[in-house]
């Protein structure tokens, strides 16, 4: 990993586009400004780790879970319908 | 919308960025697995498996209206909602009490290109394991 130190007000420079600039430490937490084409997303890190845990879990479902979610899910939309009528 | 009209015209999905611990991943078929069109099979074309499970949300939260970004509306070609379809993906528990489906990170498909992204929604009330029949 490269490290670098940088003050408030200092930028880093990420490939041609992406500019991440410190804006303010305050004890333990550190403001940071990230500029970048919309194309790049970003996200914290820890909540894009939930999302691949979450996607993990849902992945390949048993045969019989799906058949019960199919009835549920029939029984819902029977409800929605004569909700919306 | 009626999301079995609407994904009966999809047989193929084209993910722009791949599902976040997923990323060999790219092509998936979304086939549906009853009658109603309330629930889809998406299935990974790349490879045998993942597998999901995936609900249109209109049924089980009918408050359900995520905000997506302008970043995603044009990474994705949509030019307004109609061409949007959002599918919320499930984790099957053991019983369906135990069931849930992930609100903050729905999957947005434009149905007229099928291009399609897993977007993590910036709202951090949505939870990303919420019960599905309560």
């Amino acid at each position: 990993m490269l490290v670098l130190s940088r003050r408030v007000g200092e930028s880093v420079v990420i490939g041609d586009d992406v500019t991440v600039t410190v804006l303010e430490v305050r004890g333990d937490v550190v403001r940071i400004g990230i500029d970048a084409p919309r194309s790049v997303r970003v996200n914290r890190a820890e909540l894009l780790q939930q999302v691949a845990d979450a996607n993990a879990d849902a992945a390949s479902p048993s045969a019989d879970a799906v058949a019960s979610l199919s009835s549920l899910a029939q029984a819902m939309r029977g409800r929605t319908d004569s909700a919306s009528e | 919308m009626n999301g079995m009209q609407v994904t009966e015209e999809i047989p193929v999905i084209e993910l722009v960025h791949p599902l976040p611990g997923f990323p060999e991943d790219r092509r998936f078929a979304l086939v549906r697995l009853d009658e109603d069109g309330a629930i889809f099979g998406f299935q990974s074309l790349d490879h045998a498996a993942p597998q999901f499970v995936v609900v249109p949300p209109h049924a089980f939260f009918p408050d359900y209206a995520p905000e997506v970004s302008d970043s995603v509306a044009a990474e994705l070609g949509l030019t307004g909602a109609a061409d949007a379809l959002v599918l919320l993906l499930v984790r099957a528990g053991s019983s369906l009490a135990d069931t849930t489906v992930n609100l903050r990170a729905p999957l947005v498909v434009n149905t007229a290109t099928r291009r399609a992204t897993q977007v993590i929604l910036d709202d951090t009330d949505l939870p990303l394991a919420a019960p599905l029949g309560d």
